[in-house]
């Protein structure tokens, strides 16, 4: 397949998997924005609207994850129950084009919570060109990871209600027990260090940052960058060897 | 050149009893440009075959090459040149029809206008026009197994798979089907098919395999699978025989009503003559695909059952 074709498989695949389904059902669109926006409230509320960044910050990186266990539902059903994989395998569509494809579908749902965060966060006067582009560096690592991850999974299970299973088990590796939601200062010493295993952490660093929350160092920021990266740089070289694509 | 040619292919999947080779030392060539039929009881190892030359699932060991490539080394030039329908699969079901089939066109890189036309072309043949705006949710299971031929048929892929396409089709449907598979075959392309209608086999190939745990058991045109039984004839009469009688013309059985008797053509003839001599109700032909299948598998399962008792 040549590059055009690519862009064209993966920008119908957005198509099939993204908009078509929610000009279908528009209260899809709702399912993405509910959870990280009642975590804003609990933690909007509960703080007395002190720790309204780290919500803001936090809903943008769960939104992200989402997509990524959200995506690996959607492909192990496809794949179990329709055989779309096989389809798609049979086919000039090359395993990448699908990955990116299917993840910017899934994406697309994504945005009336990004929307919401990204006001919030624009209202508060977070706004300048540098926290907005590692604000979107940051995320677009996460939603890359999240989705490599959800991808690879769902060449694995056998039906979709392991993913059911599997989901919350993710989201709670990379969520809840890391500083995502609150400052990594308000863990103990050495939950912190536990927490240095997680990918979201350096992500949580990164969005809070440029959501005014803390202001890491010159050199923490580095880190933050090249552990975030090289984690979702790891992750599609696991992929690359590991997802299932055909069968072994 | 040979639209498939598989040399000594053996399948054993990861958590299969241990012996059971899905399939097992299989060579088989499919020749280019017609179409060939796979057949075989459940379990035979049809999907398995269809599946690795898909480029779906790994051989355990041998080789296949499809269109001249290797489908492990060269899997790119595989996947470009073709097109499966899944046994089980079914379209996206938030889909529309026409959706589903012009899609699966723009995944596959062909231009908005022609996929727009093909689409149109391919639900005019298999008679979809009408149900065109309709979801997939709301349609048939046989009306849904027609998109998925449809959605595979408006390809440009020179080989198509298809693993029981017709499973659950009505008589007029499946008719439909045959004529868009004999069209894709004017247009020079192959056909690999899978069914349990043998009739429908039949009809449509020009070559047939039937393969037996994972085992190639005959193969060859239906004329030549017709010589390789030991009886090519069927005789069935009603009335004015006994059992014992008709069994002097070869291996004779009771159906309802009347007999069945399997026999050479010499001996097809003289029974048929005598059948109309006493006034009995009769008919008479070759063998038909179904009669050599039982014929054959039937053996097949006798010798394994023979050869257990005998270990
Ligand atoms: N995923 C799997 N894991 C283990 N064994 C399998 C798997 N898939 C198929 N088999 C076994 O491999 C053999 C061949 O199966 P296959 O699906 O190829 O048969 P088939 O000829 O297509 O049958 P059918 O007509 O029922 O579709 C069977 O014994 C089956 O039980
Ligand atoms: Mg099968």
């Amino acid at each position: 397949m040549s590059l055009r074709q690519q862009f064209q498989a993966i920008g119908t695949l957005v198509q099939l998997n993204g908009l078509i389904p929610i000009r279908a059902q528009p209260l899809y669109l709702l399912n993405l924005l509910a959870s990280p926006l009642s975590f804003l409230f609990f933690i909007g509320i509960a703080s007395g609207g002190r720790l309204l960044g780290y919500g803001v910050a936090g809903g943008m990186i769960l939104t992200m994850l989402s997509v990524g266990t959200g995506l690996q539902s959607d492909l192990t059903h496809y794949r179990h129950d329709l055989k779309f994989q096989d389809v798609i395998v049979s086919s000039p569509v090359t395993a990448p084009a699908y990955l990116v494809g299917m993840a910017l579908s899934e994406f697309v749902y994504s945005l009336p919570g990004m929307a919401v965060f990204l006001g919030i966060w624009a209202y508060e006067g977070w706004w300048s060109w540098t926290n907005a582009i590692v604000l979107v560096g940051a995320l677009v690592l996460v939603w890359a990871f999240a989705s490599t991850l959800g991808f690879t999974l769902a060449t694995y299970f056998e039906d979709v209600r392991e993913t059911f299973m599997f989901s919350p088990l993710i989201s709670l590796g990379l969520s809840v027990l890391p500083p995502v939601y609150y400052p990594i200062s308000s863990l103990p010493g050495w939950a912190q260090k536990i927490a240095l295993f997680s990918p979201t952490t350096y992500a949580a660093q990164l969005v809070q940052g440029a959501s005014g929350q803390v202001a890491p160092s010159f050199a923490g920021a580095v880190v933050d960058w090249v552990v975030l990266g090289g984690f979702t740089l790891a992750l599609l070289l696991l992929a690359t060897a590991k997802a299932r694509w055909r069968e072994p | 050149m040979d639209a498939i040619r598989a040399a000594r292919l053996t399948r054993v999947y990861p958590q299969a009893p241990p012996g059971v080779r899905a399939l097992d030392d299989l060579s088989l060539t499919v020749p280019s440009g017609r179409v060939f039929g796979l057949i075989g009881r459940n379990g035979a190892g049809k999907t398995t075959f269809i599946r690795i030359a898909a480029t779906q699932l790994e051989p355990t060991a041998g080789q296949i090459e499809i269109l001249g490539h290797d489908v492990m080394t060269q899997t790119d030039q595989v996947r470009a040149r073709i097109a499966c329908v899944p046994q089980e699969s079914r379209p996206l079901y938030f889909l529309t029809v026409e959706e589903a089939i012009r899609l699966n066109l723009g995944l596959r890189g062909m231009s908005r206008q022609i996929a727009r036309s093909r689409t149109q072309e391919v639900l005019g043949e298999l008679s979809l026009t009408e149900l065109a705006t309709r979801s997939i949710s709301r349609l048939s299971g046989g009306q849904r197994r027609r998109v998925m031929v449809a959605m595979v048929l408006a390809t440009e892929a020179e080989l198509i798979f298809l693993d029981e396409p017709t499973t659950g089709l009505d008589p007029i449907a499946r008719r439909e089907v045959w004529g868009a598979i004999r069209r894709a075959t004017r247009e020079g392309r192959t056909t690999l098919l899978t069914t349990h209608y043998l009739d429908e086999a039949e009809t449509l190939s020009s070559r047939l395999a039937l393969i037996e745990r994972g085992r190639l058991v005959l193969e060859g045109t239906p004329q030549d699978l017709r010589g390789r039984v030991r009886s090519p004839y069927r005789v069935t009469v009603e009335g004015s025989f006994s059992l014992e009688e008709l069994r002097s013309f070869g291996t004779a059985r009771a159906i309802e009503p009347g007999f069945l008797v399997f026999a050479s053509e010499a001996n097809a003839r003289a029974l048929a003559q005598e059948a109309l001599r006493r006034g009995a109700r009769v008919a008479f032909g070759p063998v038909d695909l179904e009669d050599i299948f039982l014929e054959v598998v039937g053996r097949r399962i006798e010798d394994d059952r023979e050869e257990a008792v005998a270990a």
